[in-house]
């Protein structure tokens, strides 16, 4: 479900007209539309921030702006049950092309907004990567184009699998919504990275703090959006090709979507899109790294029909990855991991080679989803979104067995399918009164889990439904917003104990819930209020590991009586925006009872390998306390200096104590300088970046083999233009150096800290090739 | 709103499809048989010139986790005498038990056992036997004790495929276990 979040795309539908002579004739106008239904949204609010006057779209969702001298401005557009949204216009800068005689005497602006529909509480902080920023991280996968989010860091098993952290929070607590569907896969495990291709995506946001309400369970720490954009209906065929190469690994992507409406069928769009990567061996400044190589094939598929209030959308994506695991990082016992340990670099030598050996792992995601709505006359909106997938994961270790006939199967040590259907249906009652809209959901989920091989969790069948009730309330600089839900979660287990059969059965529900209002202070000044709750059940891996992770030189045991844990979150955000400042500043207090962790045991575990440090899944109360600012200073015109900062401490309350794992506080600069556009050359910008992350000090006594690694602090270039060749077609060109001293360092949050270090220098060439209207 | 029929109808077929692949996952589950195990280690040591067997043994019949291993000897030796000594390894979590000695020795060329007392003094190990590129294997050997005393017996298994080069260094351990040592 999710119709995602706050987005409004600007169409400047009319280009520019102006005259030199300054006068006060200029006007804005336009109509508001809702995305992805295309229907004229009424009594939208339009304003110019910094002055008094605002205006309401009409019945058919048109605005207009009058009597405004030429100069910048800010135009602010707040609609009940979206987010509100900031465009800003020159009505300055002269643009001759499309002079319009009628026009000669008026500046005018015509500004078609199309909004998505808002989903997430409005109270809560939301970034979104989209437009440029998001070309920039192309290539890269989910996780990593993330993390130029503040307060989004990254869980990585080398440098082909990473994980999003959100305010210290990963896996099973950050739940990725992919195109409206819940992404489930294994994402218990701490190598098991989301199987989505951000190709699909042209906006990826991350609501922050716990947003169970909207989301369901699991939304503890927060919610992922990738959000494809909306289908072309009724317009001409379009498309892009990207292409990406890195010297690091000697990787190529390649991407096309191609996407159009039907000419004699009105109402019709459909889009095509696919994506081939290959990598090999990664480098680290000093030493390559054996089989980390990568190589990944996804498609999908998307056709959708409109007609008045009713729409419908089809969509199927499949994911398709092998990535070799760095073969030095396996590990029989404690010994082994002590001796790379001392060595300080991996044993295993390589050379470059695209080669994918064991140990490795293949995964497919396949996704099916079928969305419909209908718009009643009245206001009243129906949607209904039923999707499956089927997540295939398999794992294979470094050693085939000794066994002849067994080796020659080459069968994967393990093997999990997962199959999930989920169903959503999402009634949107009319305004009442102008000024309340709100939601009502119902939401099932139906899984079941296959597993062979080396066991490691059971099988299991799980139901979940879940309803839920927001409402949003709107009066002038004052925004509040309530919503309630229940979930019920059954689960059943079955696995092998002593070559019998063991079933287990087992229930949890709870409520969560959510308060926010929203304040504007004056035009520039704005504050955000938010108290979330949220819930999470515990995951099979929790409720029954047994057995040593090899990863982690570990011997982890779960706990089938565990809890449920339960984070309360509160979240307030201030912002400032005027000329050329801008400045965000959030803080957080995430409270999560029954927190659910491996704590250190005092008596190791004997194995046929030596003896293990013993871990249990344990509960307690834990407390995650952050700070994010982000903030951007033009300080001469076109140069741009901006800056982000995470802060965050948490502490284990009912021991005492640090938890492990918890992302060490970082600082992103980043210094850009736009130039004026050259020509066809427009957007040419160059920027100088640096990362500082600081050493993780605050660590429980005894719970490592190795301290966190130091701090460290890397440097990137980049620069990059958009060339406009004629009307319909235009390229784009990136180049950027990331890690540009190749400076050698270990990153605290990298599972394979332990056996080397962080990528080298890597050089990136990025086109991508824009056609159609 | 005829098209918006069609369309519902074609909602609710697919609805149809996508539920009747429910299946249970209790029906599917089933003991491992593929995933080698090494369970079991027993050292045994011939006392030379005579007939005298010792084994010593450890045991964990269900592998790691579940069960905690049912035995782990005391490796008990007489003082300054020469024994042959032999290891095998089996996987007791099949039926029939496994033999895993087999397998190491049709690919000797990558594995590699290692004892090592402490003190060092207590035994000294000399390989008898070599697999095809003359690395030791360390399946059968000499071991000669010292004088009374006690102490550690570390064994290892290296499992080094394709880097064997009769050095510990490179690979894994597949075994890696502390037997008590006791020259008495």
């Amino acid at each position: 479900m999710a119709r995602i979040i706050f987005s409004l795309l600007l169409f400047l539908s009319f280009g520019f007209s102006f005259a030199q002579k300054p006068d006060c004739s200029c006007f804005v106008k336009g109509v508001v539309r809702d995305k992805h239904t295309s229907q004229p949204i009424a009594g939208a609010t339009l304003l110019i921030v910094g002055q008094n006057n605002g205006v309401f779209t009409d019945e058919n969702g048109r605005y207009e702006l009058q009597n405004l001298c030429p100069g910048s401005y800010t135009l602010e557009c707040r609609i009940i049950g979206y987010n509100s949204f900031q465009h800003k216009l020159d009505l300055t800068a002269g643009h001759e092309e499309n002079f319009n005689l009628q026009e000669q005497e008026v500046h005018l602006k015509d500004v078609e907004i199309t909004a998505h529909r808002t989903d997430a509480p409005s109270s809560q902080p939301l970034s979104t990567i989209s437009g440029s920023d998001l070309e920039k991280t192309r290539g890269q996968t989910l996780g990593e184009s993330l993390k130029g989010l503040s307060g989004v860091t990254v869980l990585q098993t080398g440098s082909s699998i990473s994980k999003p952290i959100i305010h210290g929070l990963h896996s099973n607590r950050v739940l990725i919504m992919n195109n409206g569907v819940r992404q489930e896969g294994q994402q218990w495990g701490s190598e098991h990275a989301p199987e989505i291709d951000p190709f699909i995506a042209t906006r990826l946001s991350v609501v922050k703090g716990a947003a169970g309400v909207r989301y369901g369970s699991d939304a503890i720490g927060g919610v992922i959006l990738v959000e494809p954009e909306e289908l072309p209906f009724d317009r001409s065929i379009t498309g892009e090709v990207n292409a990406v190469g890195f010297s690091n690994g000697r990787e190529g992507v390649l991407s096309g979507t191609v996407q159009s409406g039907v000419k004699k069928f009105k109402g019709f769009g459909w889009r095509a899109q696919g994506t081939i990567k290959r990598g090999g061996n990664i480098r680290t400044p000093n030493y390559f790294l054996d089989n980390t190589g990568i190589s990944e094939k996804n498609f999908s598929l998307a056709a959708g029909y409109r007609n008045k209030g009713f729409g419908i959308d089809l969509f199927y994506s499949r994911f398709d990855t092998r990535i070799g695991i760095f073969s030095g990082s396996h590990i029989g016992s404690v010994t082994d991991l002590l001796n790379v340990i001392k060595n300080g670099e991996p044993f295993v030598k390589a050379g470059f080679s695209y080669d994918i050996g064991r140990p490795n792992q293949n995964v497919t995601h396949d996704l099916i989803k079928l969305e419909s709505h209908y718009h009643f006359q009245n206001g009243n909106r129906l949607q209904w979104t039923i999707a499956r997938q089927l997540n295939d994961r398999n794992e294979f270790d470094l050693h085939r067995p000794r066994n002849d006939s067994l080796a020659a199967l080459n069968h994967p040590e393990l093997t999990f399918k997962l199959t999930t259907l989920t169903n959503d249906v999402v009634w949107d009652h009319k305004p009442i009164l102008g000024k309340i809209a709100g939601q009502l959901g119902v939401s099932t989920l139906y899984q079941y889990n296959l597993m062979n091989g080396r066991p490691l969790i059971p099988n299991f069948n799980q139901f979940n439904i879940g309803v839920f009730w927001m409402e949003r309330y709107v009066k002038d600089r004052w925004e509040l917003e309530a919503g309630i839900r229940y979930d019920y979660r059954t689960l059943k287990t079955h696995r092998i104990v002593n070559r019998e059969k063991v079933s287990q059965d087992f229930n949890f529900s709870n409520f969560s819930g959510t308060l926010g209002a929203t304040r504007n202070f004056s035009e520039r000044f704005s504050g955000k209020l938010n108290v979330g709750t949220a819930w999470r059940a515990p995951n099979v891996s929790e409720l029954f590991s047994d057995g040593v992770h090899h990863g982690a030189a570990a011997y982890e045991k779960g706990d089938a009586t565990l809890q449920p844990e339960k984070a309360i979150n509160t979240i307030a955000s201030l912002k400032y925006a005027y000329a050329r400042w801008s400045v965000e500043l959030g803080g957080y207090y995430n409270f999560i009872s029954d927190f659910i962790y491996l704590k250190p045991q005092p008596e190791p575990v004997l194995t046929i390998r030596g003896a293990f440090p013993y871990f249990k899944y344990t509960q307690t109360d834990a407390a995650f306390k952050g700070i994010d600012l982000s903030a951007s200073w033009e300080f001469t015109r076109h140069t741009t200096l901006s800056s982000k900062l995470s802060y965050l401490r948490v502490y284990d309350r009912k021991n005492d104590s640090y938890l492990v794992m918890i992302p060490p506080n970082r600082l992103d600069n980043q210094i850009k300088y736009e130039l004026p556009d050259l020509g066809n050359w427009h957007q040419v910008y160059v920027s100088v970046g640096n990362l500082f992350v600081a050493q993780q000090k605050r660590v429980p006594p005894k719970s490592d083999f190795l301290a966190p690694p130091k701090s460290y602090s890397i440097w990137n270039v980049q620069a990059g233009t958009t060339i406009k060749v004629s009307e319909k077609q235009q390229f784009e060109v990136g180049l950027s150096v990331q890690n540009l001293f190749n400076t050698v360092y270990r990153d605290y949050l990298n599972r394979f800290r332990y056996y080397a270090d962080e990528m080298g220098l890597n050089a990136s060439l990025r086109l991508k090739w824009k056609f159609g209207a | 709103m005829k098209m918006n029929r069609k369309l519902s109808w074609a909602l609710l077929f697919g609805v149809a499809i996508t539920f009747s692949q429910c299946k249970d996952s209790g029906e599917e589950v089933k003991p491992d048989e593929e995933n080698e195990l090494i369970t079991s280690v027993v050292l045994t040591f011939i006392e030379q010139g005579t007939s005298n067997v010792t084994s010593f043994v450890y045991k964990d019949a269900d592998g790691d986790g579940g069960n905690a291993p049912s035995r782990f000897d005391t490796v008990a030796l007489k003082p300054n005498t020469t024994y042959t000594m032999t290891t095998e390894f089996l996987d007791e979590s099949k039926t029939p038990v496994s033999d895993i000695t087999e397998e190491i020795s049709e690919e000797s060329d990558e594995h590699l056992l290692i004892y090592t007392p402490s003190p060092a003094t207590l035994l000294t190990y000399t390989y008898g036997d070599a697999d095809v590129n003359k690395f030791p294997i360390g399946l059968t050997g000499k071991a000669v004790t010292g004088a009374k005393g006690i102490g550690k017996l570390k064994v290892q298994l290296r499992h080094q495929p394709g880097a064997k080069n009769g050095k510990p260094e490179p690979g894994s351990d597949d075994v890696n276990l502390d037997f008590n040592l006791k020259i008495q």
